[in-house]
């Protein structure tokens, strides 16, 4: 008897009892439900992360400079995190060497910046934002781009003005009843007047944004600064990814020859580009990617056993039929794949429900939290492996008994 | 082809079996002879030996002693599989409970012997459905056998047996279950099978149905008592 007619014939048993197969089903369900709707989700975290996260946070074709390394990837070893803090400030000298090390490049800013400042207006407060003191082309290369107002400039810069761009949500809670340009805030103790506000980012990560003040970096060095050269960062954006590579193997050299670094010697300062998120990204999920298999192997196992009984249950009731099949010319290997074939069908079954489930949950999913789904096509190939594997595993002892049935005690029994 | 031809021979066919400490002897050295075309009854007290003897000639057991040659092949050292093909081919069983497959429609049921022969879907189901016009139920074949009567769940359990043109019908009890007008319909189909050449095996219990039959096999205590022919054996042909 061919495999073919097996399956057909099982896909009529699992039809003709409905209810109990339901039952049967449902530990693989589950098992492939929550595989698929991890893997889902996980999926569209990762492309989440790639195209959007990293792309905003850091920029494309963006590469930042920065004392050491802020973003914990748990890939550095105690001692690269110990010499990092012994890593010399960056002051205005290095925006200078950055600058003089790519002349081509198309946008360039540096910023001090601080958390926890409290702005005020009258008696509405934002308690903790994020107060940046940063270089004309500051919210330019960041791409933030303003909603209502104007953005810093130069004139700013130069005369020092105590002038505020606010970010949406900051604007929301001190201004809640106008328009924010042109009004006044304090910031500590100093009085700003606000000349434009930023567009709300909202979603995970643009929070941040939305709480930020910006004002012209030598304002924030003559009010707020501790350090006055100091600078937190230095961002170059070029304009290609081939220019992004040599600008930054130039700005390297050129620090470092600033810096007398011998060769061998580690850099005593951080490049920060989108691929330092993408490994925190990859740690994290590479944690839910370990704890996922294990759960999913145990629901797949108590399914798999689930089956197996429900199939014994099954032979023992079919013992006559098995007896009238054997009679008219069913070898053990038809009884056999006879039930193994309905075995493997109900598995399959319930891994292709429990596919459609994840895929249903995963984009439900996307629709409540703002993290985007997508399904890869290797998780479907997997989960239906498994459902196939876990069936025939499950049926083979039941088929087993089936097979081993002797034709005239089966014809005997009720 | 020669009328005389011997389908089954059996010389000292034997069986025992353990029940705990003691052996049964269920058969106890049988001989006997069945040509083509035979119409046979085998009649006997119960523990006589013929349920087991039935069970021997339809290749569902082996002998513990003995042989049995069905058409001029010894099948009594024959491994499992071989013996599933023989009853695939060689054996059409027709049994008192009828034994269909319950969910299954009359022509699957038909079909199933086909299935396990590994014939072609196409020609499966055209066997299926002139073998259930031969018995009379063309115009049922999906029905379930809880749709159909006692009688015409036996047609197709007679057209089940056939559809693999076995060398025996083997039927136990076969009106068993049936009223006599019932009863006299199945006797009245197997009367015309005989008729186009099937050999015809049949275990009864009741006189009346035994003398369907053309000769008379009687069992007592696992072994033969008599062989009484009741009727004339009528040539093929006339």
């Amino acid at each position: 008897m061919k495999p073919l007619e097996g399956v057909v014939l099982a896909l009529q048993q699992v039809w003709a009892h409905k209810l109990k197969s339901a039952f049967t089903l449902l530990g693989v369900v589950i098992g492939v439900t929550f595989l698929i709707a991890v893997i889902t989700i996980v999926e569209g975290m990762n492309r989440y992360v790639k195209e959007d996260v990293a792309g905003s946070l850091f920029g494309v074709n963006t590469f930042t400079v920065v004392r050491r390394n802020r973003v914990q990837t748990g890939t550095q070893s105690v001692q690269e995190r110990r010499r990092a803090a012994r890593n010399p400030d960056l002051t205005l000298h290095e925006v200078e060497i950055v600058r003089e090390a790519v002349p081509d490049y198309w946008l360039l800013s540096y910023y001090q910046d601080r958390y926890g400042l409290e702005a005020r207006r009258g008696d509405n407060r934002y308690r903790r934002v994020r107060l940046i003191g940063g270089s004309p082309d500051h919210s330019e290369l960041q791409g933030w781009d303003i909603e209502r107002g104007r953005g810093l400039t130069t004139l700013d810069e130069n005369r020092g003005l105590r002038n505020a761009v606010i970010g949406s949500s900051v604007a929301e809670r001190l201004f809640p009843d106008g328009d924010p340009v042109g009004g006044e805030i304090r910031l500590g103790p100093h009085r700003f007047r606000v000349i434009g506000v930023f567009e709300e980012q909202g979603g995970l990560f643009g929070s941040i944004r939305d709480a930020a003040v910006l004002v012209p970096f030598s304002t924030y060095r003559q009010n707020f600064s501790q350090s006055r050269n100091d600078v937190d960062a230095i961002s170059v954006k070029m304009r290609t990814e081939e220019e992004f590579e040599a600008a930054r193997l130039s700005v390297e050299a050129a620090l470092r020859t600033d810096r007398a670094l011998r060769p061998g010697e580690p850099n005593t300062f951080h490049f920060e580009t989108s691929d330092d998120i993408l490994d925190t990204w990859r740690s994290i999920s590479r944690i839910l990617f370990m704890a996922v298999p294990g759960l999913v192997a145990i629901s797949l196992v108590v399914g798999g056993i689930v089956i197996m009984n429900i199939m014994l249950m099954s032979v023992a009731g079919r013992v006559k039929e098995i007896g009238i099949r054997k009679a008219i010319g069913a070898r053990k290997r038809d009884i056999l794949l006879q039930f193994l074939a309905e075995a493997s069908t109900l598995s399959l079954l319930g891994a292709a429900i429990g596919i459609l489930l994840g895929i249903g949950l995963g984009y439900l999913a996307d629709a409540i939290f703002p993290v985007p789904a997508a399904v890869p096509a290797w998780a479907l190939a997997v989960a239906l492996t498994l459902g196939l594997l876990v069936g025939v595993a499950s049926g083979i002892y039941p088929a087993w008994k089936a097979a081993a049935q002797d034709p005239i005690v089966a014809l005997r029994s009720e | 082809m020669n009328d005389n031809d011997i389908i089954i021979e059996t010389r000292g066919l034997t069986k025992e079996y353990q029940m705990g400490s003691e052996t049964i002897y269920a058969l106890r050295g049988v001989d006997l002879e069945i040509q083509r075309n035979e119409y046979v009854a085998v009649m006997g007290p119960s523990g006589s030996g013929k349920s087991t003897l039935m069970n021997l000639i339809g290749c569902l057991d082996t002998p513990t002693g003995g042989e049995y040659i069905l058409n001029s092949v010894a099948v009594q050292g024959l491994e499992d599989d071989e013996l599933a093909r023989i009853r695939n081919r060689e054996i059409g069983f027709v049994f008192q409970t009828f034994n269909l497959l319950p969910r299954a429609s009359a022509l699957h049921n038909v079909e199933l012997p086909l299935i396990y022969a590994g014939v072609s879907s196409k020609e499966r189901s055209e066997r299926a459905k002139a073998a259930l016009e031969r018995t009379g139920l063309g115009d049922r074949m999906e029905h379930k056998p809880n749709e159909l009567s006692g009688g015409q769940r036996q047609r197709v359990a007679i057209a089940r047996a056939l559809v693999n043109e076995p060398s025996i019908l083997l039927a136990d009890e076969p009106t068993g279950n049936l009223d006599s007008v019932t009863s006299a319909d199945i006797m009245d189909v197997f009367e015309s099978l005989h008729e186009a050449g099937q050999t015809i095996i049949m275990v009864t219990h009741e006189l009346e149905i035994s003398e369907h039959a053309l000769r008379t096999i009687t069992l007592r205590d696992g072994m033969i008592e008599s062989y009484d022919a009741h009727r004339e054996q009528r040539p093929v042909g006339v």
